[in-house]
């Protein structure tokens, strides 16, 4: 290597500091930019875009309940992009959250319909969540395992393992002697039966109708957990090292195997808890497609934040309320909802494309 | 007539000024050598020439045409070729494919390419396998392949930077011979190097660079060679001694053991035995053949050789990072052969690898990190780092080792490689329990200042009672550091000489392979 | 096994097989140079849906297929934009691009064409070659095919040639392998590697409009299905050597095909193992436990020029 030059270096890391905004300016234009593209968008298509934008209003905020579904969605999405964090603390990249997702959502609704019903003390939704939880973090963890043993890209295992995710959540709602639930007069749909009521997650504000449940106070403790680990604790240091450079915390006595598989694990646990919680907090039975959509949308909250975790709960809330108004002004105004995902694909793309502006490194 | 002229020319990066000034005429048919330390801009000069950077400010002329080049493409085409200091020849392609890269063609034509081979055979005597894929020559072949590839297209002008620094003595001689008879022909040959040794050899005329300027540009024909060194060093000579010496390679000026340097070379009880050491790399290839070696307490043992006869490979085993194929290791009665890094740091042994940035640190963290980069839980309470502790505990050790930096805090990349190398130091020298260092090009890329402070870490921690390995390709280094110098060749340790009977000639013969002690 | 069967499940496998040979041989160049476009199902569902609209308003499948692949060219321009001049992470550019792809050809489908529309697109015609026919088994299932299925193994030959036998292709592959050389031996890295992704935006962008012009004759939403991801994987499996490439790319088809095959043949496995028996196959590949074989040293890896 060619030697850095002190003053040279001195002058990159100063630059760096004068950068240090732009790593929430990226994101907050790239945002804008996008959904700015959105109402030309809709605009184009003839829509009025008052109506579409009340309608978009009315299905983020318009009551308690919007504003509850709204939230309970930003819980999932905050976790998956909680996960998708603590993996690039370790540079590793998780884009299988969808998988993820899916496992965990199948196994806590396996649980919940055998067996957790019947526990007491709240063990009746706790013992599915850490079931979901745990298979999450089995798929992500394979993710780890092959990249620490095999060496294999975890983008593409992750991906991968998302598309075999989904047919095994097609699978478990298709097969009687898996999840589906008996063909009734009712109905006959692919889909598992409803889970029992004592596995349902409690509900924050029964009173008023609102959806939101304790998922909130979990994922809560999950941000406040995750921000300490990366930021303050000695692991987010030994995740860190290890992701900049695996060499030499090797020789500094890191088993790196260890911790590229862990924080995969950990990555993917995430993902799993916030399956479990769509399932045992909203949808209460499992489809095939119940996942549908979120694993992108963890995925973009996870780059939006940058590594933040206040920034996964802004990105989380943001992509929650959008959701659900994108679905109202989908039935009220008839505007589709794939507006939405121009948007996302186009804030991705836009914060990737600028990563030149806020990693510009100076080699001579 | 001047071939190449440049007026004025100044490269900056970022608020550093990397080049200021610089105006030089090189003539046609002679040998110009750039002498100067590390980071004097000799490199940028040569970036610059060739294209790979666009000067700030200033002209280039070339042949009396205007010449700035857009980028190595455009420079080739003017008949300007360059021998990088990195070779820069595709490892898995053949020696004919690397040679018709670039050359304009639709469709490839192998038959003309080694036509164009034969010719420069018997011309220069350069010989070698078309077919060969680059990975499997040696270091000595690979640059046969890039000297073959500059001359291909008949330049006007031939640019090495530092070609001699991977090359053995014998290879060195015909690199320089082979530069005399390319300036013969007319073309004229810019030669970049910070050893003096060569340039007597060759060159017509000698620039020397110091921080980006031009100090002079002499003749050498009568050439004052101590005179050339205080523009280099920019101070006094004498002060620098052996350190000197051993930086810029004055062939034969070397006092064998320089005064005021009387270590104590008492070795006692070994700390480290090395027995039948083998290593076979992923493809089987042996690059450790059987080698022996013990390391004394309180001695320093000097391992010399060209680069590329299983150094790198006795370096990475010792740290725990590739595990020998067969073939004990022991430190201090605790056997550590293919053991863990962990393990071995446990042992009582601190390493200075070759590549400090792969190996040694994370420059993308701060300096305190790195220095406690393998006792990061020591700093640590119910999992959560304790910052305060760690800086104050990393400023102690930044005030001890003399590391330069305006805060603990600031990251690695800033500094300067010297500094780096200190910090490197620092963290190995105070583990505990410590009984032997390998040092391993500890002074690769440094300036005249730092690798004094080096040697007087490695001296001091010898002094201590520490078994010392110093893994070298600089052999004014291991003579002036060592107490005594054992030679790696193929792998195997081929001969040793002890303090006193130190001989660049009989090194030189057992490193190529010629001789046997 | 009835032959009948058996010559529609390959005549299947094939079909299915096809728009991944375009995709992955493409793919397959690109990465050669260094880009790993992950974009590609984007680039694909773009150019199908492109291909189906073109086709529909003027009627002619061939205006449809080129429309197809201007817009995956197109695509493909921007995200070397990002991947090369702008040194943008690859993986996480071609995750946005689909997305894109996905909402705008979704967004686009249900604006232009409604949301339940089942207009037929017109389409090619299959060519039916009589001396094909002939061949027992496979014969009818290679005869039946579209001109556009015959291209794409046109386009392996093809890619083969350029790799072997072209200073273009030479330079993708040391642009791939070790770009600070190319740069030296003066080589633009990034000329290259702006042809390798537009190379391989030209051949997703076939690969998409044979799957609306050529084998459905309609469009749906979310078409490709994925088969983006597979041609990634198929490179991989294949070890960057495009005969390799073509051979896991059948393997994949045959693969997908066998939901067709298996329940008409009565057999009691599930079809949801069936669906992901591809991507299993191609996670067991990439953990490398099919053979051996070496990425580009410089796949995914940005180039900057320095000293």
């Amino acid at each position: 290597m060619v030697m850095k030059n002190p003053k040279l270096a001195r002058v990159a890391q100063g630059a760096r500091l004068e950068l240090v905004p732009l790593q929430v300016v990226v994101p907050v234009v790239s945002t804008i930019i996008a959904l700015g593209i959105g109402l030309v968008i809709i605009a184009a298509t003839g829509a009025s875009v008052v109506e579409a934008i009340e309608a978009f209003w009315d299905g983020m905020a318009g009551s308690d309940f919007n504003i509850g579904a709204s939230i309970n969605r930003a819980i999932s999405l905050a976790l998956v992009g909680l996960g998708f964090i603590f993996a690039s603390r370790a540079n590793l990249t998780n884009v299988g959250g969808e998988g993820q997702i899916a496992m965990g959502g199948m196994f806590a609704t396996a649980a919940a319909l055998h067996g957790a019903g019947g526990l007491p003390l709240g063990l009746a939704f706790i013992v599915p969540l850490a079931v979901g939880t745990l298979a999450g973090a089995v798929w992500g963890g394979l993710a780890g395992v092959l990249k620490a043993a095999r060496g294999t890209n975890e983008v593409i295992s992750t991906l991968l393992l998302s598309f075999i995710a989904l047919p095994l959540v097609y699978w478990s709602v298709e097969s009687f002697h898996l999840l589906r639930k008996p063909i009734s007069d009712v109905s006959s749909l692919p889909e598992s039966a409803e889970i029992p009521d004592s596995t349902k997650l409690p509900l924050l504000f029964p009173d008023n109708g609102s959806p939101l449940h304790i998922g909130l106070l979990i994922a809560a403790i999950a941000v406040v957990v995750v921000w300490l680990v990366l930021r303050h604790s000695s692991l987010g240091l030994r995740l860190r090292a290890v992701g900049l450079n695996a060499m030499a915390s090797r020789r500094a006595g890191m088993r790196t195997s260890f911790y590229v598989i862990l924080a995969m694990t950990v990555s993917g646990g995430l993902g799993g808890l916030g399956g479990a919680i769509m399932i045992l907090g909203q949808q209460f039975y499992l489809t095939s497609d119940f996942s549908s959509g979120y694993g992108f949308d963890g995925l973009v909250v996870g780059l939006l934040s940058r590594g933040s975790a206040v920034g996964v709960v802004i990105g989380a809330l943001l992509f929650g309320f959008l959701r659900s108004g994108s679905i109202n002004m989908e039935i009220s105004a008839q505007v589709p909802s794939a507006v939405v995902l121009i948007c996302q694909g186009l804030i991705v793309i836009i914060i990737a494309g600028s990563a030149i502006l806020t990693n510009r490194k100076v080699t001579r | 007539m001047a071939v190449l002229e440049l007026s004025g020319l100044t490269k900056r990066f970022g608020a550093f000024t990397a080049l200021d000034d610089i105006s030089l005429q090189i003539e046609r048919g002679e040998v110009h050598c750039l002498l100067g330390e590390n980071g004097a801009g000799k490199s940028t000069l040569c970036n610059l020439v060739f294209g790979v950077h666009r000067p700030d400010a200033g002209t280039m002329t070339l042949g009396g045409e205007p010449f700035h080049p857009r980028g190595p493409a455009e420079a080739l085409q003017r008949g300007v070729v360059m021998v990088h200091q990195h070779f820069s020849l595709v490892p898995n392609m053949s020696v004919a494919e690397n040679l018709m890269l670039g050359r304009a063609s639709a469709v490839l034509k192998p038959q003309d390419i080694i036509v164009r081979m034969e010719q420069l055979a018997a011309e220069y005597g350069l010989e070698i396998d078309p077919e060969a894929r680059i990975e499997d020559l040696s270091v000595g072949e690979r640059q046969r392949v890039e000297i073959i590839k500059c001359l291909l297209g008949d330049p006007q002008l031939l640019v090495l930077d530092e070609p001699t620094a991977v090359l053995q003595p014998d290879e060195i001689d015909a690199l320089l011979a082979i530069c005399r008879q390319v300036a013969l022909r007319g073309k004229s040959v810019i030669l970049v190097t910070h050893k003096l040794g060569e340039i007597s050899r060759v060159a017509d005329r000698t620039t020397v660079l110091r921080q980006g300027r031009i100090i002079e540009t002499v003749a050498m024909e009568g050439a004052d060679i101590r005179s050339l060194v205080r523009s280099m060093v920019g101070r006094d000579v004498q002060s620098a001694g052996s350190v000197l010496a051993a930086a810029v390679d004055i062939e034969g000026k070397t006092p064998v053991k320089p005064s005021g340097d009387a270590g104590p070379a008492s070795p006692g009880e070994a700390v480290l035995e090395i027995s039948d050491l083998v290593y076979r790399d992923p493809h089987g290839v042996p690059r450790l053949d059987g080698l022996s070696l013990t390391v004394g307490t309180g001695e320093i043992v000097g391992i010399a050789g060209v680069e590329g006869n299983g150094q790198t490979e006795l370096g990475l085993i010792l740290a725990g990072l590739a595990a020998p194929s067969a073939g004990a290791i022991v430190v201090g009665g605790t056997s550590v052969g293919g053991c863990s890094p962990q393990e071995i740091t446990d042992a009582g042994v601190g390493i200075v690898p070759e590549d400090r940035h792969a190996v040694a640190c994370i420059k993308e963290l701060s300096v305190a990190e790195n220095l406690f980069l393998g006792a990061i839980g020591k700093f640590s309470r119910f999992g959560l780092l304790d910052k305060s502790a760690r800086r104050k505990a990393a400023e102690a050790m930044m005030r001890d080792f003399d590391v330069r930096a305006s805060s603990p805090d600031v990251s690695m990349a800033s500094l300067s490689g010297g500094n780096q190398q200190k910090a490197v130091l620092a963290r190995e020298l105070s583990l505990d329990p410590l009984v032997f260092l390998l040092a391993a090009q500890p002074t690769r890329g440094l300036d005249v200042g730092a690798i004094e402070a080096v040697y007087n870490r490695i001296r001091a921690a010898r002094d201590d009672g520490l078994g010392v390995l110093l893994i070298s390709s600089e052999l004014e280094e291991l003579m002036a550091v060592s107490d005594r110098i054992a030679v790696i060749y193929r792998g195997k340790l081929v001969g040793e000489l002890a303090a006193g009977s130190f001989s660049r000639e009989a090194i030189g013969a057992m490193m190529s392979g010629h001789a046997h002690v | 096994m009835i032959d009948e069967q058996m010559a529609v499940f390959i005549g299947s496998g094939l079909r299915l097989a096809v728009p991944i040979i375009f995709a992955a041989t493409g793919e397959m160049l690109s990465e050669r140079a260094g880009v790993l476009n992950l974009s590609l199902d984007g680039m694909m569902l773009m150019s199908a849906f492109t291909a189906a609209l073109a086709s529909w308003a003027t009627g002619s499948p061939l205006i449809g297929v080129a429309a197809g692949v201007l817009v995956a060219t197109a695509l493909a321009a921007v995200q070397a934009v990002l991947s090369v001049t702008l040194r943008a992470n690859q993986l996480v550019v071609g995750i946005g691009f689909n997305i894109l792809a996905l909402g705008s050809t979704t967004f686009l489908y249900r604006e232009i064409f409604g949301p339940l529309s089942r207009d037929p697109i017109p389409g090619f015609a299959q060519l039916n070659l009589p001396w094909l026919a002939h061949i027992p088994v496979i014969g009818p299932a290679l005869a039946n095919q579209t001109g556009l299925a015959y291209v794409s193994i046109l386009m392996v030959v093809v890619t083969w040639l350029i790799l072997k036998y072209t200073s273009f292709g030479l330079a993708v592959r040391a642009v791939g392998e070790d770009p600070r050389a190319a740069d030296k031996a003066g080589i633009s890295v990034a000329k290259t590697r702006y042809l390798g992704v537009l190379y391989a935006g030209i051949l997703a962008g076939l690969g998409g409009a044979f799957m609306s012009v050529a084998d459905s004759n309609t469009f749906t939403e979310n078409m490709t299905k994925g088969a983006g991801y597979l041609a990634i994987t198929a490179v991989i499996f294949g070890g960057w050597n495009p005969w390799y490439t073509l051979a896991a790319c059948l393997l994949f088809g045959f693969a997908t095909a066998l939901q067709f095959l298996v329940p008409a043949l009565q057999l009691d496995v599930p079809v949801a193992l069936l669906l992901l028996l591809p991507y299993l196959l191609a996670l067991v590949a990439i953990a490398g436990f099919v053979g051996k074989s070496r990425q580009p040293s410089a796949l995914t890896i940005p180039f900057e020029r320095g000293g």
